[in-house]
């Protein structure tokens, strides 16, 4: 017969997992905050990180002029059929193609309305040509980044995807070699 | 059952106790494994976003490929490559070309390109003569005129970088229609 000592301290031997030493384990969170400091030391840059995007450059289309510039071209796709261009300044933008014996389009202003028009507008061309999805932009020296950008985004949504940045020809004003 | 032998049963649980293997608790790996699998993500998809180079205000734009890690030319006050200033901005834009046939070259700028192309080249064992196999990604201040951008694209071209993209902020604003007053595109 067991007496009565002996049956609680059976019980209090049984309960004794359930409230070891009457405390929460802690060790579960110390190890996950352990790793995320651990893990938010290592990854961190100092540098600001923003949701960015890009656009992509492509080269400017080459005119072919002799026979063996023409002789390069190892394939008919890389051979544009349409030469697309708008040209921007701070006044408005111009679009111009080379399709059925010549396009020319003034849209005054460079605001939302004037690139709203400037989507409509190349969304139609790209629809006629659906071939073409290159498009050449020239902005004006004086256009500021900001606006050349927003010009981009509107031939993006209209579906263009080669996009290239061409230059102005202006006079060439080197410093002799060694000079500055 | 006796006083001793409830005494001896007790001492032999003891002894039998002695060699009991111990149970693990999984608790704690699992959690530290779950923290671990969710920073691998994080890292995997976030590190490898580009960074924006400090003091320069992007323009934005609502559409356009994600911006990965590049090798990056920040022009802001002044021009940097890869986190290093290069030159005054304001230098650049006034600096004059030693090509006549490359008028629009920016002389320290594509020393400074032209040494981390040929670095990278030997990198991924290129040919000295072959375009950079890497992109180069501009972030420019959004009042930057476009007569320097277009100086320092020709530049990077010039120093064998083939492949360009501009890195912009990523606007949420909702897309404009792309029907308001349609043109038609007639000749």
């Amino acid at each position: 017969m067991t007496s009565r000592f002996q049956q609680a301290k059976q019980r209090r031997a049984e309960r004794a997992p359930i409230t070891a030493h009457g405390s929460i384990n802690l060790v579960p969170l110390v190890d996950v905050l352990t790793s995320i400091v651990f893990f938010s030391l290592l990854t961190y840059q100092g540098n600001a990180m923003a949701a960015l995007t890009s656009f992509d450059l492509t080269l400017p289309p080459v005119v072919i002029n002799t026979p063996e510039q023409a002789q390069s071209v190892k394939r008919e796709e890389d051979v544009l059929n349409l030469l697309l261009a708008v040209r921007v300044d701070n006044g408005g933008m111009l679009v111009e193609h080379s399709g059925g014996g010549g396009f020319h389009h003034r849209i005054d202003g460079v605001d939302d309305a004037a690139l709203d028009r400037l989507q409509a507008l190349m969304t139609d061309i790209r629809t006629q040509y659906p071939q073409n999805s290159d498009v050449l932009v020239i902005p004006a020296d004086d256009v500021n980044y900001d606006t050349i950008v927003r010009v981009l985004e509107r031939l993006r949504i209209a579906r263009f995807a080669g996009i290239a940045l061409g230059t102005r020809e202006r006079a060439a004003s080197a410093a002799p070699r060694g000079g500055r | 059952m006796s006083r001793g032998r409830a005494m001896r049963a007790q001492r032999r649980a003891e002894q039998f106790a002695k060699f009991r293997i111990t149970q693990l608790n999984l608790v704690p790996l699992v959690d530290a494994m779950t923290a671990i699998v969710f920073f691998a993500l994080t890292v995997s998809t976030v590190g490898a976003l580009a960074p924006v180079v400090p003091g320069v205000t992007l323009p934005e734009s609502r559409v356009g490929n994600p911006a990965f890690q590049q090798l990056t030319l920040g022009i802001g006050a002044q021009i940097t490559v890869g986190g290093h200033p290069v030159m005054n901005t304001v230098d650049a834009a006034r600096a004059r070309s030693t090509d006549p046939a490359q008028p629009l070259l920016i002389p320290r700028l594509y020393d400074a390109l032209r040494q981390t192309a040929d670095s990278l080249r030997r990198v991924k064992h290129a040919a000295a003569s072959a375009p950079v196999p890497a992109v180069l990604a501009i972030q420019g201040d959004r009042t930057m005129r476009y007569d320097l951008l277009s100086r320092v694209m020709q530049t990077a071209r010039m120093a064998g970088f083939r492949d360009l993209t501009l890195q912009v902020a990523r606007s949420e604003a909702p897309l404009p229609g792309a029907t308001t007053t349609p043109v038609r595109a007639e000749p």
